[in-house]
């Protein structure tokens, strides 16, 4: 309990700590939103002005801080240019897309990547193991850009795929399952294509602790003691070996919300990635702060929810 | 007359007559009152549904406050101006005022507004909604861009109440274009929008998530839906106020459904995959490529030919002294210099652009004014071709001169190298910056082109001057010369060589402001059109901006929609909306 | 040595193709900006052993390219002429090693005609020249941004490890705090904020550094762990007790032993970062025309009528497979060598 208030501590002063950063450092690049506007020869600069400072644009650095920051606890994380909307709103959409995308994905490439690495582990330098290395190792060489722009071009051309976006354009007159099925429809490319961007480096880990656990002296004993092999492998190996799956777990559930930017922005997933890069380039700073901080707590919460699960699975960590 | 017989066929007569006199009386205002106006288009049928891609999500659906291109797309659909601007023919026509009168000094124009129509929750339209509209776009506490377009001569315009149908309009001088004024300018209604502004939360009205009920306009349709993220869906607005030749209310359409796709790209692909029904300003690309399928997959492309965009390559010509910024400054010494700038236009290869960056899809350009825009090009323009001969001559009487390695040297014996900025947003202006490299260094010149993002770009040509030459493009938003007037006067801020002079820099400038002055109060045609060529001549010679190309504009519609006609005018695909149906 | 032959195949493969990109000059028939307006997007060139009649040339040749007249943008081989490929042709000079060029191409076809090995681009450049010359960019940006991540991680990671306590603590936060941050944000800002003299390619390298310097965190945890554990270990401690002062320990015994962590680590920073920067560039930071980088390449490719019309400018991505192959494999037999030389 001590440690979890502790780390709980940690975690808030560290947002604090990276929102302040991150306000500074939006402070650098030059131009700011309004700037498409100077280059129509029909708004003055006069007008231009009084909209900066109707946004409180022209305000100092501390006091917009301070503003932002009443704001967030508010529950409106500030005002978002480009959509003349709270940031709030607007972001809990996108991340829920983002995470609907990110965790079918997730979910898809743990449920392939344990059993073959598990598998491999078992039967390690025979041929199955020869070629599945090898299949992962090519997978892994293939830069996740060529993997999505191919899916796109797939999709695209034999039309069995929707070629992007997430719902169909009629898809609000459907029913809940034809609704649902639409929705499976859209997230099929993306997540599949994520899957095989995530599962090389799982099956390759997983394997790697399998094979370190299973040659351990103790399952020796257990073979020699005639503990059947299925019941070695579940029972003694496994648990043994989830230590370093929890870390790597942990590690999934940090990177929920930034895995996909690439994917989104290829397949037009309407995730927050997506949302940061046109925030970044449109220099709607609400927006970028937002994202940061969205994607810092998912990052600090998998993190502590990988050393919790550590602590209350493996015996030997609470010893110390 | 004893016999009753006929006296009672008299008094069922009579009585008749009184009762349909009574009735017509009594039915008469209706009929008369309701004023549509009557289209020419090949009548159509009702029903059906098209889905067009928006590059991204409208910021509001308030016409007072919108500043992007998007919104205004979406909010076009949804209201109405008192005079359009046909795109087809480039003329102003009735719309919602049936007629007007200008004054003979053009300093007052009467506009009479059409009679029984109805906003799109069935409220009527009267004079009080213009007046209140145009309080709204002239309201400095709104920051409305509109408000920029009603200041003539350095005052606001004047909006007057005659009676309920007519409404007087005042200039402090008079304007030529001022019909032309009145389109874009959505008029309002009072009854929901009055409450909010007098209690001071306007900014706050017809935002995104504005309720359907809230929201009335005169547009062909009227807001459905908006799911953020997602789309926009608007249904027919059963009253709008136009009819075809057969009598059929418009339009003919029940719905329209605006799907967010974030980039052309995409916007290519689900067009071929059938999810859009139109595709507005492809790029010369994405043409070639879905050229091919067109008869297969039930769709055509049209190319319109030039639009009113122009490239053009410009130098910093500002004055540098209180921005201490050395090294550019003395590289003005040669972009001050007309026969540098002469010499630099000789030596691009406008058909490589045409062919390489645009696929031949598109128009060389000598001036600002293309070829799109038929009312007010200049054709006496020469169009000279490349030729370095030329160039090399232009800068040998500059003083330049060319050493053994072919390198360009000035008169202080300095190289000739500088940079050309262009935005990394935007693939066709980068590549018209490297083939310009590539043309100058024949000339000898060490070009490098610096890409940044556009925000980035926008700072340094108008805020800091830190830029030595950049390629940019602008569209013109009217065929008309007068919304450009911030480009050509030297006091204009987007007078993007020099912008917000005190006064003129160069002769030819202020001869340009003179020009530009008179032609906008000139009220004759022919007068202000000879004006109008006198700056592109001065323009041509002067070379402030030395122009590349014009993309030709390129659209795509499914076959199935009925009366499909592209523009070259914004909007392009849709400007007819009203018009389309489903065959 | 012998245990090092084992690492066989990759790392020559590896030789080799960095051989063939440092001497980019030498083995590309153009250079990067020679182009021909004639022929954009032009597919990659034939090479025929038999002419027209059927009869067997042991010398390849090529066909010259037109355009044909009917479909803009598609081409018609002309053989009317033949154009046999030579080997050791002068062509455009170039620079070898500093301030000596040299105008010597280990091939090439005669003008008119054309070699295109693997295509031309929008302005008729050869992609195949283009490649190599932008190898040269994408590897060194590689190489100096996973340097530069894996210094700066031992310099953190071995503090960290070695002093422990609130130091670690301060250490590992900060950690969490930079991979949090927007970089990309900094990214933009740097590119927007430097001077217009600044060669592009300098300022690439500037951002791929700027990257690199980020990349600590990582690293720095692993070396964490390595060290957490080594200085730990009985000659360490009898060093200590001789009197070895702080930085010897950790510069002489301790960071030796994480060697082999660093050196696999580097090994799978290299392709990491060489995909990190055609990604920047996807985004628009990448290098400036007309010099080429792998990402500039690739980015083309986001445009979608050239994923869907022109299939060579896929061909620099498929090539990167197998040296990425090579890398990781690289990588893993190091880590099964270096394995039984530390603890």
């Amino acid at each position: 309990m001590k440690l979890l208030s502790r780390r709980l501590l940690h975690a808030v002063l560290l947002l604090l700590a990276i929102s302040f950063l991150s306000f500074a450092l939006l402070q650098l690049a030059p131009g700011d939103y309004f700037d498409e506007m100077r280059l129509n020869p029909q708004i003055s600069a006069q007008t231009i002005e009084g909209i900066r400072a109707q946004y409180g644009l022209d305000r100092s650095l501390p006091v917009r801080y301070a503003f932002w920051l009443f704001s967030v606890l508010q529950g409106k994380l500030g005002f978002s240019l480009s959509s003349g909307m709270p940031v709030g709103p607007l972001l809990w959409v996108r991340a829920r897309n983002t995470l609907l995308l990110t965790s079918t994905a997730t979910f898809l490439a743990w449920a392939l990547a344990l059993p073959i690495g598990i598998w491999n582990a078992t039967k390690k330098g025979k041929w199955t193991d020869r070629v599945t290395s090898l299949a992962t190792s090519t997978l892994l060489t293939i830069p996740e850009l060529l993997i999505f722009l191919c899916l796109l071009l797939v999709a695209a051309r034999t039309g069995w795929f929707p070629s992007g976006g997430m719902i169909s354009p009629g898809a609000d007159g459907l029913n809940a399952l034809g609704k649902a099925k639409d929705l499976a429809c859209h997230l099929l490319l993306p997540a599949a294509g994520l899957a095989m961007v995530m599962m090389p480096a799982l099956i390759r880990h997983i394997r790697a602790a399998m094979i370190e656990a299973l040659e351990s002296p103790f399952i020796c004993a257990a073979r020699g003691h005639g503990i059947p092999r299925v019941r070695i492998l579940f029972r003694y190996a496994l648990p043994v070996a989830a230590n370093p799956l929890i870390s790597l777990a942990g590690l999934s559930v940090a990177t929920l919300l930034s895995a996909s930017l690439l994917v989104e922005m290829i397949l037009s997933w309407p995730g927050l990635g997506a949302l940061m890069v046109e925030a970044i380039l449109a220099r709607d700073v609400y927006v970028v702060i937002g994202v940061v901080m969205l994607s810092s707590m998912f990052l600090i919460a998998g993190n502590l929810f990988a050393d919790l699960l550590l602590f209350a699975s493996d015996p030997r960590i609470r010893v110390e | 007359m004893a016999n009753p017989l006929a006296r009672m066929r008299i008094a069922v007569a009579v009585s008749f007559l009184i009762a349909v006199v009574l009735f017509r009386a009594s039915h008469a205002p209706a009929v008369a009152a309701e004023e549509w106006m009557v289209t020419d288009n090949p009548p159509g049928h009702g029903g059906g549904r098209i889905v067009v891609g928006l590059r991204s999500e409208p910021k509001t659906l308030n016409p007072v406050l919108a500043t992007d291109a998007t919104s205004r797309d979406v909010i076009r659909c949804l209201t109405a101006d008192l005079i359009h601007i046909n795109r087809e023919t480039l003329k102003t026509e009735p719309a919602l005022a049936k007629s007007w009168e200008a004054s003979r000094d053009g300093r007052q124009y009467t506009l009479h507004i059409r009679q029984g129509l109805r906003f799109s929750d069935g409220h009527p339209l009267d004079a009080d909604d213009v007046v209140f509209t145009f309080q709204l776009y002239l309201d400095e506490k709104n920051h409305s861009p509109q408000r920029d377009l009603l200041v003539i001569g350095d005052k606001p315009i004047e909006v007057q109440k005659i009676d309920n149908h007519t409404v007087r309009f005042g200039l402090a001088q008079p304007y030529a274009a001022a019909e032309r004024l009145f389109d874009g300018l959505p008029i309002l209604p009072r009854h929901l929008l009055e409450d909010s502004y007098r209690k001071g939360n306007f900014g706050q009205a017809w935002n995104l998530s504005v309720s359907p009920s809230q929201f009335a306009g005169l547009g062909p349709f009227r807001l459905k839906e908006y799911i953020p993220g997602q789309r926009v869906l608007l249904e027919r607005n059963p009253y709008y106020w136009k009819k075809d030749r057969d009598g059929n209310q418009l339009p003919y359409l029940s719905e329209v459904v605006f799907l967010f796709v974030p980039n052309e790209d995409a916007q290519v692909v689900r067009f071929e995959s059938g999810d859009t029904d139109v595709l507005s300003r492809l790029s010369a690309e994405n043409f070639s490529v879905l050229e091919k399928d067109q008869a297969a997959k039930g769709f055509h492309l049209y190319d319109l030919g030039p639009g009113l965009e122009y490239n053009f390559l410009f130098f910093n010509l500002n004055d540098l002294s209180e921005k201490a910024r050395p090294e550019i400054a003395k590289k003005q010494a040669w972009f001050r210099d007309a026969r540098f700038r002469q010499a630099i236009s000789a030596a691009i290869d406008r058909e490589s652009i045409v062919r390489l960056v645009y696929q031949g899809r598109a128009t060389p350009l000598w001036g600002s004014v293309t070829p799109g825009n038929k009312l007010w090009m200049d054709s006496a323009l020469p169009h000279p071709a490349q030729s370095l001969e030329r160039a090399r001559q232009l800068l040998q009487t500059g003083g330049f001169s060319f050493k053994s390695d072919g390198s360009l040297v000035d008169p202080q014996g300095s190289k000739v190298a500088f940079s050309i900025l262009t935005s990394s947003s935007n693939p066709q202006r980068t590549k018209i910056a490297t083939l310009i490299q590539d043309d100058l260094s024949q000339l000898g010149m060490d070009v490098h082109v610096v890409s940044l993002d556009f925000r980035a770009m926008v700072d340094r040509l108008l805020n800091t001057y830190d830029y030595e030459a950049a390629v940019m493009g602008l569209v013109s938003g009217d065929a008309d010369p007068t919304p450009e007037m911030n480009v050509w006067l030297s006091s204009g801020e987007t007078h993007v060589w020099h912008p917000r002079q005190e006064k003129p820099a160069t002769p030819w400038e202020a001869e340009i402001d003179r020009l530009m002055q008179e032609q906008m109060i000139t009220l004759d045609m022919s007068k202000r059109k000879r004006l109008y060529d006198q700056v592109q001549e001065i323009a041509a010679k002067n070379l402030p901006i030395i122009c590349l190309a014009s993309p030709n504009i390129l659209v795509g519609a499914r076959d199935r929609i009925g009366n499909f006609q592209a523009a070259i005018l914004d909007p392009y695909a849709l400007w007819n909306i009203e018009q389309l149906y489903i065959r | 040595m012998k245990r090092w032959h084992k690492l066989g195949a990759g790392v020559v493969f590896l030789a080799a193709f960095h051989c063939l990109i440092l001497f980019a000059g030498f083995f590309a028939p153009y250079s990067y900006t020679s182009r021909d307006r004639r022929l954009p997007f032009a597919p990659p060139t034939r090479l025929h052993f038999f002419d027209e009649s059927g009869k067997f040339h042991a010398r390849p040749f090529v066909y010259d390219i037109k355009d044909d007249p009917a479909h803009f943008g598609a081409y018609l081989t002309d053989t009317g002429r033949r154009f046999p490929i030579r080997v050791f042709v002068f062509g455009a000079p170039y620079r070898v090693a500093g301030p000596f060029s040299a105008r010597v191409h280990l091939f090439g076809v005669d003008d008119p005609g054309r070699i295109f090995l693997m295509g031309t681009d929008a302005f008729g450049r050869d992609q195949f020249s283009r490649f190599l010359y932008g190898g040269q960019i994408s590897l060194l940006a590689g190489l100096i941004a996973a340097f530069l991540a894996i210094s700066l991680g031992m310099l953190v990671g071995g503090i960290a490890g070695f002093y422990g306590g609130w130091i670690d603590n301060a250490l590992m936060r900060s950690g969490e705090l930079f991979l949090a941050l927007p970089w990309l944000y900094l990214l933009f800002a740097v590119r927007a904020a430097l001077p217009l003299q600044i060669d592009s390619t300098q300022v690439f390298l500037l951002l791929v550094a700027v990257m690199g310097l980020i990349g600590w965190a990582r690293p720095a945890r692993l070396i964490r762990g390595v060290v957490l554990s080594a200085k730990e270990r009985n000659f360490v401690v009898a060093a200590r007790g001789f009197g070895a002062s702080d930085s010897y320990l950790l510069l002489r015994h301790i960071l030796p032993q994480a060697g082999s962590v660093v050196l696999t680590q580097l090994v799978l920073l290299i392709p990491q970062y060489i995909l990190a920067e055609v990604t920047l560039t996807f985004l628009g930071l990448g290098v400036g025309e007309p010099m080429p980088s792998w990402g500039t390449l690739l980015a083309s490719l986001q445009q979608y009528f050239i994923l869907s019309s022109y299939w060579w400018m896929f061909l620099p991505a498929l090539i990167l497979m197998p040296l990425f192959l090579a890398y990781y494999s690289a990588a893993d037999a190091l880590q099964e060598r270096l394995k039984s030389v530390s603890l």
